[in-house]
């Protein structure tokens, strides 16, 4: 399977219609359709205040739109709470909401999800084990499940959100703003993580600002600004220049 | 984005005000023979209340910006006891009052100074440096008042200054008045005030605009010592005596105070004009309640509910406007 | 299969972090100063000895609940209150003749139900908990002198030998059954806090609760159940202390909000949740009650312990702040 093209006829995996968001009296989403099928790599380019984090905590179930539906492997869904977002196998790694840094990585992994026995305790073992086997197939070697994610570096920090949303075998996995503030090898390090995804048939969203960034990792690009849809281009068919002139001129051409 | 004055010194909102009226009200119907409204009462008030109130509106302002300072208790009678010890040693009062300002602003800066630098929740770390002075006023003065009514009577116009009243009306409330429109400006005109509120709202945003954080947090630590020892001064003067246990309980009110005045426990909320309203809402349901013959704990356990009450009901406002 | 030494390891690991090797090593410093340098060296005598197992249980039952909820985060100042207001319904309910454990049963739910209550109040309230238990700490005992009127109130246990033995009488001769109390919640919180998936709730919606929150963890349920937990513990020590005293006073409890604090802090509690060991806690305390004791015996007066845990608060918070500095300067 080609990974870097959309295949035109691959099954969509989520399409949001006609979605519109309110806070109090700001209208943060306008009428924004977006869609991304399976196995699809898209890019949520816009400045700030564009609306791109109120999109993905919609699809995340921490916000509820006012108006719009959400179609989830073609069937219409509500996500009311993040426990139906995640039992859809969407799974978002958010910059500081995804790991507790004084827990160990083998509980980080499984927060939420401990496996235990019958009357709830943890079974250790199969917690290192398996996070240690999730972390490898990322292409991540750490020393031990039991350490603490306060010492790692940022990249392998996004390496753990990441191996955690690849174990659970989402189907969908959104980063937000994975690559901000890591130096250039990490952000290598976190595309490595993203092609596993990929390798694996998960779709992915990919919110950032760094254009340059978003035409490396992605297949698509959307851009949003000011709460509405400016742009919803394959990759194939633009280039950076085009799409900041978008972003800047917040028009198309 | 100009707001009218009002709304703005209010802070939008108004169920500080309204709680007021219908408190006062209240006590003025239900008080044995009206004793509420009776002159004598209220000037007895008025001569209580800036002991709490003075202090109170520099806890609020600490609050805004978002930390907690609950070491004003010890604070209190520290600075009481150094007033003392100078009167005893034939200091000019108004001479040891201003010496003892830099002493509560230096009292204050410790305070500040830790929070800051450790970043540590400034409850627990005015909690601890309440413990310590406590004691330390405990031991120094082992627990032993000293009267100062003979020291003070070779200086009328200074005891007249601070505790005196023209008629019935007493002069502290001019003071607490004074203060209270004196932080009001600061806080609502001034260019600092903007800052305490962007400290206390985010203080990741307010560092990105260039505000000194850690200064902004620093100065109002220090506000409050030299409250406290204004305070100090104003009460060993009234009492005519220091005593170890002065300021018990101080903590806790002020915080009451601010909290029934609207200020947010999260920082960034709050109008010294609802927190003033807010001192003057505790003491007088503890007034009252008095007056009411009900017993001091009943008082005590009627607080903590309205702080519990007036927190939930603040919420839910705010996120109403929001 | 693991390898040699590492299942060992686990077990330090679970028990065991740099602050519970500090507070541990702080601990039998005190002891030794304290054995050498009194009067008489009567802080090893075995009055002393009992004396501190009986206080010490007490305090430490309570310690471990409130440390709990540290750890997830919160923080609950009306132990002291509460710790009153459960006395009191204990010997009321005594006095009307009932059988004595339906009393301690009344008397438990009705610590766990305050403790409800407080996190209600937290969480759906959406209250900072130390205001929140501010506010009710001066609610419970305004009510408890309110309705006790400020007297106290003898407690006749007499023809309930049995009961009373439970929970304040000695196995085999020497150990107070309090202390046997302690040592099995202490082992049951413990196992629970850092094996079982409920404490890694705990550990998470301290740590990060944002974090917790899109794991679809419910963090307002587990704070709850931590509340719970101290109004619980916190009614059985004021079984226990009241049958010790043989009365009700309403002015037990007084200042142990900021002791208990003290204690899950000196045990390496860290004050921003999500860090912290049962067994720390558990040390921390007796450390308390040990310091306590020393300004006792030493016949200091009674100022002398606000200084000291003044000071006691700050360096061990200090400390721990250094340590986890250090700690991540280690990558």
């Amino acid at each position: 399977m080609s990974s870097n093209e959309s295949n035109s006829n691959s099954k969509e995996l989520l399409r949001m219609a006609g979605i519109n968001k309110y806070f109090g009296k700001v209208h943060a989403l306008e009428d924004i359709d977006f869609k991304i099928n399976e196995a699809e790599n898209v890019g949520l380019v816009g400045d700030n205040g564009a609306g791109k984090s109120t999109l993905i905590k919609i699809i995340s179930g921490y916000h509820r739109a006012e108006k719009g539906q959400i179609y989830f492997e073609g069937k219409k869904v509500r996500i009311s709470s993040p426990k139906d977002s995640r039992a859809l196998g969407i799974e978002t790694v958010y910059q500081e909401q995804a790991l507790a840094p004084d827990l160990s990585i083998s509980r980080n992994i499984f927060m939420g999800r401990e496996p235990a026995t019958a009357l709830g305790f943890l079974r250790k073992r199969v917690m290192d084990e398996e996070s240690m086997d999730a972390l490898k197939s990322m292409g991540l070697h750490l020393r031990s499940p039991n350490i603490n994610i306060s010492t790692l570096s940022g990249g392998e920090r996004q390496g753990v959100a990441i191996a955690r949303a690849f174990y659970f075998e989402a189907k969908l996995v959104i980063l937000d703003e994975p690559t901000m503030a890591l130096s250039v090898k990490e952000v290598r390090e976190v595309f490595n993580f993203v092609n596993q995804l990929k390798r694996k048939g998960i779709s992915v969203i990919f919110i950032t600002h760094n254009l340059h960034q978003v035409f490396i990792i992605s297949d698509r690009i959307v851009v949003l600004s000011h709460g509405k849809k400016l742009a919803d281009i394959k990759k194939k068919d633009t280039n950076v220049d085009d799409l900041s002139e978008i972003i800047v001129r917040g028009t198309i051409g | 984005m100009k707001k009218s004055g009002l709304s703005l010194i209010l802070n939008y909102n108004i169920n500080t005000p309204i709680v007021f009226v219908a408190i006062v009200l209240f006590f003025i119907i239900f008080t044995p023979n009206h004793l509420f409204i009776d002159l004598r009462n209220l000037a007895s008030m008025g001569k209580l209340i800036p002991d709490l109130g003075i202090v109170a509106l520099g806890v609020g302002m600490l609050m805004i910006c978002g930390e907690f300072d609950l070491s004003i208790a010890s604070l209190i009678p520290l600075c009481s006891y150094v007033f003392a010890t100078f009167l005893m040693k034939g200091v000019n009062p108004a001479l040891a009052l201003i010496i003892l300002l830099p002493v509560g602003a230096a009292l204050g800066f410790i305070n500040g100074m830790i929070v800051v630098k450790t970043g540590l929740p400034s409850f627990i770390i005015t909690l601890s440096t309440m413990m310590f002075w406590r004691g330390v006023v405990f031991i120094l003065s082992r627990m032993a008042p000293i009267s100062i009514t003979k020291y003070i009577k070779p200086y009328p116009y200074f005891e007249k200054m601070l505790t005196g009243t023209i008629g019935r009306f007493p002069l502290q409330v001019i003071w607490f008045v004074g203060i209270a429109i004196i932080l009001g400006i600061l806080l609502h005109f001034n260019k600092f005030g903007n800052w305490i509120f962007a400290t206390g709202s985010s203080k990741g945003a307010a560092r990105a605009m260039g505000i000194n954080t850690n200064m902004v947090k620093t100065t109002c630590y220090i506000i409050i010592g030299v409250l406290c020892a204004v305070v100090g001064t104003l009460q060993t003067v009234r009492l005519g005596s220091f005593f170890a246990t002065q300021g018990v309980g101080f903590e806790l009110k002020t915080i009451a105070a601010a909290v029934v005045g609207g200020t947010s426990l999260r920082g960034g909320v709050g109008s010294m004009l609802n927190i003033f309203l807010g001192i003057l809402i505790i003491k007088i349901i503890e007034n009252g309640l008095i007056l009411m013959k009900v017993p001091v704990f009943g008082v005590e356990a009627f607080i903590g509910l309205a702080i519990i009450l007036f927190v939930i009901i603040n919420n839910f406002i705010q996120r109403q406007m929001t | 299969m693991n390898r040699p030494g590492e299942k060992n390891s686990k077990f330090l690991e679970y028990f065991f972090n740099i602050s519970s090797l500090g507070t541990i090593g702080i601990f039998l410093v005190l002891i030794i100063l304290l054995t050498f340098f009194t009067a008489e060296r009567n802080f090893m005598q075995p009055d002393n000895i009992r004396n501190l197992l009986f206080f010490g249980s007490e305090f430490t039952i309570i310690v471990l609940g409130a440390g709990m909820l540290m750890i997830a985060g919160e923080f609950d100042l009306s132990v002291g209150s509460v710790l009153a207001f459960c006395s009191f319904v204990f010997v009321r309910l005594f006095a009307m003749g009932l059988n004595p454990f339906i009393v301690t049963s009344i008397t438990l739910i009705c610590g766990g139900v305050i403790g409800m209550i407080n996190g209600l109040i937290t969480t759906k309230g959406r209250i900072l908990s130390f205001i929140a238990t501010l506010g009710t700490m001066m609610f419970w005992r305004g009510i408890t002198v309110l309705v006790s009127g400020g007297i106290i109130m003898p407690l006749d246990t007499s023809g309930f030998k049995f009961f009373t033995s439970a929970f304040i009488g000695k196995v085999w001769y020497f150990f107070p059954s309090q202390a046997i109390w302690l040592i099995l919640f202490t082992v049951i919180l413990g196992l629970i806090l850092h094996r079982h998936r409920f404490g890694n709730w705990v550990f998470s919606t301290g740590d990060n609760e944002k974090a917790a929150r899109s794991m679809a963890i419910n963090t307002d349920k587990v704070k709850i159940i931590c509340f719970i937990i101290v109004g619980f513990l916190v009614a059985f020590a004021a079984v226990i202390q009241t049958l010790r005293l043989g009365a009700f006073s309403s002015r037990v409890g007084t200042g142990w909000e900021f002791k208990v604090v003290a204690a899950a802090v000196v045990g390496g509690t860290s004050l921003r949740g999500g860090r912290g060991n049962m067994l720390g806690i558990f040390i921390g305390a007796f450390i308390i009650v040990v310091i306590e004791n020393a300004l006792v015996i030493a016949r200091l007066p009674y100022e002398w312990t606000y200084v000291v845990f003044g000071i006691i608060i700050l360096f061990s918070v200090i400390l721990d702040l250094f340590i986890e500095r250090s700690r991540k300067k280690v990558i």
